[in-house]
């Protein structure tokens, strides 16, 4: 099993990183800082676990060299557990991404980064509810201060590949 | 089951709908901050402020350690003594490693272990260390992305966008994660002339260091003069290179205080890998040059080619040896430029040269690298391709920095 990091450029994927395998890989303030992937250890269960800094992407059909490779590694890592980072204060262009990895039939657990930000900007976010929904684990982080990192990994091993009608079905159709 | 485009909007319409509050939301002192910076009126002012600060503070942190106390160190401390104790004056591992026996600095010294040490170590590492901690800030706060809207608009002339003003930030740094950078920019056309322009027309972080040392008064004339060629020769491939520069629509992330821990974190491995990967570069060539000139390989070379170096770009032909340095370090190259005796002028014209001329090996990998996504032809083509601009730039703009002293008449 890996675990890969995906999400939007600049949600703080390789903050998420540092925190969890204790690696250095460079974190900055704008989009596209990372346009390689790293690739760590982690401790999970006991068992190290390679986990994969992957550069930010909008969606999975890429429009820039360095989204290629995000999509080449989510496509070559079939056996991998998803941690899709999504910036919480813009949750519904997060979601399109994780829609999208979770249609490909992945297993997704969500990681609700920047909540901070959020609750300054007054954006609530029922998480109890959007994890009933989508049927995935979802955990809000703060990973420059390291918020909430040890329930996301926790969390990891809950994972599994969700079917869309079902989340469709919950969430109570869509317009065809 | 594979949702359509337009289905999966409606699906997280529908789940945001039942799953997120918008509260009332009060302007922050932020969200000024975050405005006033980005707004042309305000805005250009600020970043030039922000810019001429950047500027600055690397000349006063570096010359503090460097003029105030490094330079003491190493001239009046480390090479009389090592002059005195190193065993076979006048051999040739002497000269490789001590360099001159009666230089009374360490410019003028060219040993491995007083002119490499002393660029390396007394010039370099501080103008490292200054460029990195106000870029990391720069970085960590969120202004790179303003600074990229702002200067859109003149981007566009050239075929690139805003967001190119991120990889030539850090190519003011190092040219290789500046080449890496532009993995960002969409179409290959853009990439490549990014690329190449970078290579070609950014001085590092290194080089900036040293030509503080060498040419304090000219650095600003310098910086002018690569940037306007950067600007012309950039508007001149966009019209060459075959290949679309499409629109893009840019994130602006919110302003964060930048975290001491990050700072310090990414200071650090920058550093380190000055370190581990440019000192030993430094001093290898140090060595490969001085055996150069043992040989006399150097001095054929400069015959050679003394026809060009005098009569086009009216320097002396001693130059030749810092233009091969250069290859290998952009920094050691301009040390070396100081040893040779020149008026200020043509010191000026041999540093536009070493900045312009070939980028340095470990810049010349990366580009390669980059071209490899189109196969052996990419490679070949960004080779060649940057190769031809090169050249092309070398001796119109290098040759160009000739005329004005003419016309000036101060060649």
């Amino acid at each position: 099993m890996k675990i890969l990091l995906m999400g939007h450029p600049n949600v703080g994927k390789s903050a998420v990183f540092n925190r969890l395998t204790g690696a250095k890989v460079t974190e900055s303030n704008y989009p596209g800082t990372t346009v390689d992937y790293t690739k760590g250890y982690m401790r999970l269960e006991g068992k190290d676990v390679e986990i994969i800094d992957v550069p930010g992407t909008f969606s999975l059909e890429p429009k820039d060299k360095a989204e290629e490779v995000a999509v080449k590694m989510l496509k070559e890592n079939r056996d991998s557990v998803i941690i899709c980072v999504i910036d919480s204060v813009k949750l519904e262009r997060g979601l399109y991404l994780a829609l999208e990895i979770i249609e490909e039939g992945y297993p997704v657990v969500i990681a609700l980064n920047m909540w901070d930000v959020a609750e300054d900007k007054n954006i609530r976010i029922d998480v109890e509810k959007l994890e009933n929904i989508l049927g995935v684990p979802i955990v809000p982080t703060i990973a420059v201060s390291g918020e909430g990192i040890k329930e996301l990994v926790s969390r990891i091993k809950e994972a599994s590949p969700i079917d869309i009608e079902k989340i469709v079905e919950k969430a109570g159709g869509v317009e065809q | 089951m594979k949702l359509t485009v337009d289905e999966r909007w409606d699906l997280i319409d529908k789940i945001a709908k039942q799953t997120v509050k918008y509260g009332k939301y009060r302007h922050t002192l932020k969200d000024a901050i975050a405005e006033i910076t980005v707004k042309p009126l305000t805005g250009i002012p600020i970043a030039i402020a922000v810019l001429y600060g950047f500027w600055s503070f690397f000349g006063a942190f570096a010359g503090f350690f460097t003029d105030g106390f490094l330079v003491k160190l190493f001239d009046n401390h480390w090479l009389p003594w090592l002059q005195e104790v190193f065993p076979g004056k006048g051999g040739w591992v002497y000269y490789i490693l001590v360099g001159d026996p009666m230089a009374d600095n360490c410019f003028e010294a060219f040993g491995m272990l007083t002119s490499g040490l002393f660029v390396a170590i007394g010039v370099v590492l501080p103008a490292i260390v200054a460029f990195y901690l106000f870029l990391i800030i720069l970085e960590d706060s969120g202004y790179l992305p303003r600074l990229a809207v702002l200067v859109d608009t003149v981007l566009h002339k050239i075929g690139l966008h805003g967001f190119a003003v991120v990889p030539m930030i850090l190519s003011l740094g190092c040219n290789v994660p500046a080449v890496a950078a532009t993995r960002t920019l969409e179409t290959r056309k853009q990439r490549f002339m990014m690329a190449t322009l970078l290579a070609i027309f950014i001085p590092c972080g290194a080089q900036l260091g040293i030509m503080l040392e060498v040419i304090p008064g000219y650095v600003g004339f310098v910086m002018i003069y690569l940037l306007t060629g950067f600007f012309i020769f950039g508007f001149i491939l966009n019209k060459l290179i075959p290949g679309k520069s499409p629109e893009i629509l840019l994130d602006v992330p919110p302003y964060h205080m930048p975290i001491a821990r990050n700072v310090r974190r990414k200071l650090w491995v920058r550093v380190r890998s000055f370190f581990t990967v440019a000192i030993p570069f430094v001093l290898l060539g140090v060595v490969i040059v001085n055996i150069m000139y043992l040989t006399g390989f150097l001095d054929w070379l400069a015959n050679l080619l003394e026809p060009i170096l005098c009569g086009w770009f009216g320097v002396p032909k001693e130059t030749v040896g810092p233009l091969i340095a250069a290859f290998l370090r952009k920094d050691l190259a301009v040390a070396q430029l100081s040893a040779i005796e020149m008026s200020t002028y043509q010191l000026v014209t041999s540093v536009i040269l070493v900045s312009l001329y070939f980028p340095c090996v470990a810049t010349f990998a990366m580009l390669i690298k980059e071209g490899r996504e189109g196969g052996w032809k990419g490679v070949a083509q960004y080779l060649f391709g940057s190769l031809a601009a090169l050249i092309a730039v070398v001796f119109l703009w290098g040759g160009l920095v000739h005329l004005i002293w003419i016309i000036l008449g101060v060649a």
